[in-house]
């Protein structure tokens, strides 16, 4: 009876443990979730005469890790999360400009500049955090844009699914495990090919023409005023720079007014003696290489007969002061009839336009407006933009803190108004003279819902020039536009000045994983080998008695303990 | 990695069956040849199951309990038990005791139906980077399901083999039997209409098959008695 008795106790025993790996792993099934995919957008990568910027790999494949990790902790094997809400700014410095070793970066960026996704707005009216915000991520891109990061940098937007691996992953720090191989965690992969260069960048100007009334003589002997506004983008995420104050409100205005003198000039009565020139001209964010190209391009007396070029930039979010930017002196006679007409104009709409200066360097490369293109050929041109200063090279060119929810529909209308009616009054001759041609009542009245629809258009589509193809639909949305409202549209390709050189990849999905440690798997396989022992032995005694078991290892190995 | 932690399932998962066989005296009859009988007549079992499962059910769009559609899968599922009927009974052994015979057949059956069900999802999933418990569970329930046809075995060579035994066993051996048999549509019910996840299920069989394990092992030794 006795090996039986043992044999009952062994067998409880190994009832026990059973039951201790099921309440083991009931306890541990919360852990276990799926691989979750999220959308993710990739830093750019461009060069600048050969000198690398942005981030230089696309593929990833490291452990997870937030900002908490231990002081010194070794991180060229970790991807650290960063939400945008709690950047530490000094984090992002320290890592980017002393060029420390990460094994990758993702930056978690709020809902409210997703897009694809509006209905979190109402969520986020706080309007102090707001600008906050705003400003640190302006900070960020800004370093971004112009630092060399050597290993893969990548936003997404904030969901539950990520917020819940945050979560998870701040936990696991938070007790001081580093995340690496034997540890466990989570697995973010990404993979994608190396990003190859993009051969031949194009851009794409558009060019709208509206004739005026002929007299006598020839239409070209009549005079031309130009509006332009650059339409392409440029940020540290090209699928996210979709620019809706840089510049979509330039777009939205120059359609609307477009849309506007196209009915005046249907009329033969209300034709002007004007030819209105409109033009979307692309490669804004790199010194307007568009506009100088399509400038270019024009027949020398068209050029000739423009009597002045308004630019469009940046007019969506003022509150009642807007400039004019211009690169002749003030003291000039056509800078002086322009900026008194736009003054009128704007004091009978209750705001202020200044007039600011600013001369042209030839021999300096870069050109901060876009009417400085103009002036470089002695074409009489202003910039008309709710900006004081000018900006530096890829600043202010709608990167992805440029979205809907910054731009005031309003302030869009009345920049419509400004230039529409000082443009009817110079062409009609009423300078001085306070009549209200686009009035709200009338036939011709600023269409609130046209400027909507425009503007939450662009609003979603991303417009880095070196990424749209020639037919990308937005162009031919843009150009049918025209078409509606103009006599007759230009589209023209050019090849995007040889100084940059852009890299594909913008888009990618991301794969989380939750991996098991080493670790386990080695504790795992010690239970699993405890557990095929005790089987055996249990099996052994119950069987054939505990003596059997013994004289088993009495005996030189045999076949039988080895494939135990 | 990765291939460790399927390595580590596959021990799991089949190592049991290695360890019964060497274990018990079954390794020192040299009852292989029983036991890879018994894993044929399985695949031809599960062949005739399958036939029969396509012919008579209904594919149901959605997930959910269909307790006609339950009551025939049911039926369907005793054909397994015909099955071990034909391999305990119809296959001609070499010289070997019933106490032998029925480890045997239950230890290929318990072995033939793991290779079938679980070895290609464990390779399948097993090695990708995503770690999940799934298939440890399933390791764990393919240990329950080798218990469940150990025991099924015994109590169907109680059965059918054993002639004398006492009269008063007889309604319990048939009851224990009816519900090993029915196991599958028992644990299939508290997965589809309950909703149980996986590790409750797994602890589920876990229990029932020591539980059933424990009672047809005091009915065989019961039935031993008299004859001994």
């Amino acid at each position: 009876m006795a090996p039986r008795k043992a044999g009952e106790r062994d067998m409880l025993e190994s009832f026990y443990s059973v039951i201790a790996l099921v309440f083991i792993l009931v306890a541990c099934v919360e852990l276990c979730d799926a691989a979750t995919v999220v959308d993710v957008y990739r830093l750019i990568q461009y060069d600048i005469s050969g000198v690398p910027f942005g981030s230089r790999l696309a593929a990833l494949n490291h452990h997870a890790g937030s900002l908490q990790f231990a002081p010194g902790a070794d991180l060229s094997r970790t991807v650290v999360i960063i939400p945008v809400r709690e950047l530490n700014m000094s984090f992002v410095k320290e890592y980017i400009v002393q060029r420390q070793p990460l094994g990758g970066l993702l930056f978690l960026l709020p809902q409210m500049f997703n897009f694809d996704n509006r209905d979190g707005m109402g969520i986020y009216h706080q309007n102090h955090g707001k600008e906050l915000l705003r400003n640190v991520m302006v900070e960020l891109e800004q370093l971004l844009i112009h630092a060399n990061i050597p290993y893969p940098v990548y936003f997404a937007f904030e969901d539950s699914d990520i917020d819940a691996v945050l979560a998870d992953i701040n936990k696991n720090d938070a007790i001081g495990q580093p995340a690496t191989a034997t540890t466990g965690g989570f697995k973010l992969v990404v993979s994608a090919p190396e990003p190859k260069k993009l051969a031949l960048p194009t851009i794409t100007n558009i060019q709208g023409w509206l004739p005026g009334l002929k007299s006598d003589g020839d239409a070209s002997q009549l005079p031309t005023i130009a509006i332009v506004a650059s339409y392409d983008t440029f940020g540290a995420a090209p699928a996210l720079s979709v620019g809706s104050d840089s510049n979509g409100s330039g777009i939205v205005a120059l359609l609307e007014i477009a849309r506007l003198f196209s009915l005046l000039y249907s009329n033969p009565k209300t034709r002007g003696r004007y030819n209105l020139l409109f033009g979307l001209t692309s490669g804004g964010p790199y010194n307007y290489n568009g506009t100088q190209k399509w400038l270019r391009s024009l027949d020398q007396r068209l050029r000739e007969s423009i009597d002045y070029a308004i630019c469009l930039n940046s007019i969506g979010s003022w509150d009642n002061e807007l400039w004019i930017h211009v690169s002749k002196p003030p003291e000039n006679a056509y800078i002086k009839q322009i900026f008194e007409g736009f003054s009128n104009v704007a004091e009978e709409l209750g705001f202020k336009v200044g007039l600011k200066h600013k001369k042209i360097n030839i021999s300096n490369p870069r050109v901060a407006w876009e009417h400085e293109q103009f002036s470089r050929l002695r074409v009489t041109a202003a910039t008309l933009s709710e900006l004081f200063t000018a900006p530096e090279l890829m600043e202010r060119t709608g990167g992805f803190v440029d979205s809907r929810h910054f731009v005031n529909e309003t302030a869009i209308i009345r920049s419509i108004k400004l230039v529409a009616e000082s443009l009817a009054r110079h062409v009609y001759g009423h300078q001085g003279k306070n009549i209200q041609i686009f009035s709200d009542k009338s036939s011709l009245a600023v269409n609130p819902s046209y400027i909507q629809l425009w503007l939450d258009l662009l609003s979603r589509t991303p417009r880095v020039a070196p990424f749209l193809s020639k037919n990308d639909p937005l162009v031919m949305a843009l150009k049918k536009e025209l078409e509606d409202h103009t006599a007759e549209v230009n589209v023209q390709h050019e090849l995007l000045d040889g100084m940059f050189t852009f890299y594909d990849l913008t888009k990618a999905r991301l794969n989380i994983y939750q991996v098991a440690s080493v670790t386990f798997d080695l504790l795992l396989l010690l239970v699993l080998g405890s557990y095929l022992i005790v089987l055996f032995s249990f099996l052994v005694i119950t069987t054939r008695g505990l003596d059997e078991l013994f004289s088993l290892f009495r005996r030189p190995p045999s076949r039988k303990v080895k494939t135990a | 990695m990765t291939l460790f932690h399927f390595f580590n399932c596959a021990i799991l998962t089949f190592g049991p069956h290695a360890v019964y066989y060497s274990a018990t005296p079954l390794s020192e009859y040299d009852t292989l040849g029983t036991s890879v009988k018994a894993a044929l007549v399985y695949l031809g079992t599960a062949l005739v199951k399958l036939v029969c499962l396509a012919t008579f059910l209904k594919v149901s769009e959605n997930d959910s309990f269909d307790p006609y559609q339950e009551l025939l899968k049911a039926l369907i599922g005793f054909i397994d038990v015909a099955g071990l009927y034909f391999a305990l009974t119809q296959l001609t052994h070499r010289n070997i005791s019933q106490n032998h015979k029925f480890q045997a057949v239950g230890l290929g059956w318990a072995f033939a139906d793991s290779v079938l069900h679980r070895l290609a999802p464990l390779w399948v999933g097993a090695r990708g980077l995503e770690f999940t418990w799934d298939y440890i569970l399933q390791g764990i329930e393919a240990n329950a399901n080798l218990v469940l046809s150990i025991s099924l075995a015994a109590l169907g060579s109680l059965i059918w083999l054993r002639k004398n035994k006492p009269k008063t066993l007889i309604p319990i051996i048939y009851a224990c039997a009816a519900i090993v048999a029915t196991m599958p549509s028992i644990t299939s019910y508290l997965r589809r209409s309950l909703g149980w996840h996986l590790p409750k299920v797994v602890g589920f069989e876990l229990f029932t098959s020591l539980v059933m394990a424990l009672i047809s092992w005091q009915l065989f030794a019961a039935c031993q008695r008299p004859s001994s």
